[in-house]
């Protein structure tokens, strides 16, 4: 059973490959402008016409140009950008840290702050409290994610000046040390929340929905009979059993994530991976575009991956199959 | 058991909400040529106005009404949701029904495939084949919904695995009825509660892709679109101008997203707790 859960991803990760393989190679027009980006055609000469089209193997048929493709990945090669003028890798490498930190600091932001107002919304079910924070947060779920980063960047550019609303750091401000970190952490501080805001509430709805329905076994009832403080109940007894479903839904809220991290890197021009996307976008620089979005859902997929296996671990009353078993 | 789902939806006062503010958005993307007298795709030489008796809401960087784009854009969301929740409710239907009737190595290899493309953040995906293909509004459609069917197969199949084990189907069967007439007669017509979350979830989906994909910048220039409305006002925020032409248009955005997952959740309330389809699913991805 655990090849067919290593199939599943792999199939998933040949669907990626393949596509990446035959989009630019099917597209109307010359596959060397789709391959190596519109900027290349300002330099291309006979001579170095001729040479991409050999190191691509365009002149040989799809097999060969998929295993020419193939080896390049698997050495490392995403190919060149004739905007940067420099390796793709290069250019993504230096973007990935960004995106991770964003990334990073916004699952494990919205996972806490989802989970704990979930635990206390579902313990409170149908007070005044539970209702206004359902309310608020089925209105935050109205918001597409760019939005929400619009918003802040309007409340923070007009109104409220504190804090930076670009980049991720001071350029040339010369820092070091714990001043660089602070300069960086207030960088951080408006796509954070735009991105970490987005993620909150289908998490939210969820946990309150597991929680509410944990609430009702009978270990609970056990527990409040054996006399065990209100806090212990709520949150080792019913709050720890309600966690599942959210740890299961952690490799698609990684997807998730990563598609908002795009729109708001875009918002408050920050560095990092979906910013360099969106500019390959407008540059129409396609070796860029084609690697980051490689590397960018190989990162989703073994996310996936890593989670999948994880969680039979967590909770073995889950078959291999996963998440349906649970209800 | 039967429920009334309407009567539940409008017993919600999620659903009462999600229903006006629907009913709100047709109204105004139904009388556009009644509201405004600017064709919305007209250039002219007033441009970046502030809004004024002339122009309600201003006029754009070439000059355009903004008011009439911003109405005349409803119609494109509206027409995006109704295209891929439709689309992607056959898709899922045809997928996760014959694997579920089928069984066998097809169901093996359909729910592979479904796990897969689970494991793919989809909007990802899109944004890189709309890159390429830069797709009109029905190419768009088509894209989203082949892309993003995978889950609501997988409902349907644990859906129709569990309605060929109630009993009322085993009496059918007992009284002959063959795979087809229990398909056409009693799994199809039961499904339907499911079908609708889907729906809803999907033209959700829809109108988020679509804005999102043309705030990126990627859509077709002539198409009247919030997000690419978006896409050019923000390039103006630090003038005055998003008051009215930044602002307005997400939050019409905003509330025609709104209304679908309001309506969702009131039904999805309202169906049996345990359907619960959507929990976790998020209309983002």
């Amino acid at each position: 059973m655990k090849t067919a859960k290593i199939s599943t991803y792999a199939i998933a990760f040949l669907i990626i490959l393949s596509l990446n393989f035959l989009l630019p190679r099917m597209m109307p027009g010359d596959p060397l402008t789709a391959i190596c980006g519109e900027e290349a055609l300002i330099e291309m000469t006979p001579e170095l016409r001729t040479e991409l089209m050999h190191r691509f193997a365009l002149d040989e048929p799809l097999g060969k140009q998929f295993f020419v493709y193939l080896t390049g990945i698997v050495r490392g090669d995403f190919g060149y950008s004739y905007y940067y003028n420099a390796p793709v890798l290069e250019v993504v490498l230096e973007a990935l840290p960004w995106t991770l930190l964003l990334l990073g600091s916004s699952l494990i932001l919205s996972t806490l702050l989802s989970i704990i107002m979930g635990i206390e919304s579902g313990w409170r079910r149908g007070r005044n409290s539970d209702k206004s924070l359902l309310t608020a947060t089925m209105i935050m779920n109205g918001f597409p994610n760019f939005f929400i980063g619009i918003v802040l960047l309007l409340l923070f550019g007009v109104y409220l000046g504190f804090l930076p609303l670009q980049g991720a750091k001071t350029p040339y401000s010369g820092l070091s040390g714990l001043n660089l970190m602070l300069d960086i952490a207030r960088h951080l501080v408006l796509p954070l929340t735009a991105l970490t805001l987005s993620q909150i509430p289908s998490s939210y709805l969820l946990m309150r929905n597991t929680m509410i329905t944990t609430l009702k076994e009978p270990f609970v009832l056990t527990a409040k009979a054996k006399g065990l403080s209100e806090a212990s109940v709520r949150y080792k007894h019913a709050g720890r059993n309600a966690i599942l479903p959210i740890v299961t839904t952690t490799g698609v809220r990684v997807g998730i994530i990563v598609t908002g991290a795009l729109f708001i890197e875009m918002i408050f021009s920050y560095p990092g991976v979906g910013l360099l996307i969106y500019n390959s976008l407008l540059m129409r620089d396609y070796p860029i575009l084609q690697g980051a979005f490689f590397i960018v859902t190989v990162f989703v997929i073994v996310a996936n991956f890593v989670v999948d296996s994880l969680y039979t671990k967590i909770d073995p009353r889950i078959g291999i199959d996963g998440v349906e078993h649970a209800h | 058991m039967h429920i009334n789902y309407w009567k539940e939806l409008k017993k919600n006062s999620f659903g009462k909400i999600g229903l006006a503010m629907l009913i709100l958005v047709l109204i105004i993307a139904g009388l556009f040529p009644l509201l405004t007298r600017y064709d919305p795709g007209e250039p002219s030489h007033s441009a970046l106005n502030p809004p004024s008796s002339e122009h309600w809401l201003g006029t754009n960087d070439v000059g355009q009404d903004i008011w009439s784009r911003l109405i005349y854009g409803a119609r494109n969301s509206l027409l995006v949701a109704l295209g891929v929740g439709l689309f992607t409710t056959l898709i899922s239907t045809v997928a996760g029904a014959s694997a579920a009737l089928a069984g066998g190595l097809y169901e093996r290899i359909m729910m592979r495939m479904v796990d897969a493309l689970i494991a793919i953040p989809a909007f990802i995906v899109i944004i890189l084949v709309a890159a390429y293909v830069l797709p009109n509004v029905w190419t768009l459609i088509f894209l989203i919904s082949i892309l993003t069917w995978q889950g609501g197969a997988r409902i349907v199949r644990a859906q129709t695995l569990s309605l060929k084990e109630r009993m009322h189907v085993y009496a059918a069967r007992t009284f002959g009825a063959n795979k087809r007439y229990i398909s056409t007669r009693h799994i199809i017509p039961e499904l339907g509660p499911i079908l609708v979350a889907i729906f809803i979830h999907s033209a959700t989906r829809g109108v988020f892709m679509e804005a999102g994909l043309a705030f990126l910048g990627i859509a077709d220039i002539s198409t009247v679109s919030w997000g690419l409305m978006m896409h050019y006002a923000l390039k103006f925020y630090y003038l005055e101008v998003w008051k009215w032409w930044l602002l307005p248009t997400g939050l019409a955005l905003s509330v025609t997203i709104m209304a679908f997952v309001f309506i969702g959740h009131a039904f999805e309330t309202a169906m049996d707790p345990r359907l619960r389809v959507m929990e976790g699913e998020d209309w983002q991805c």
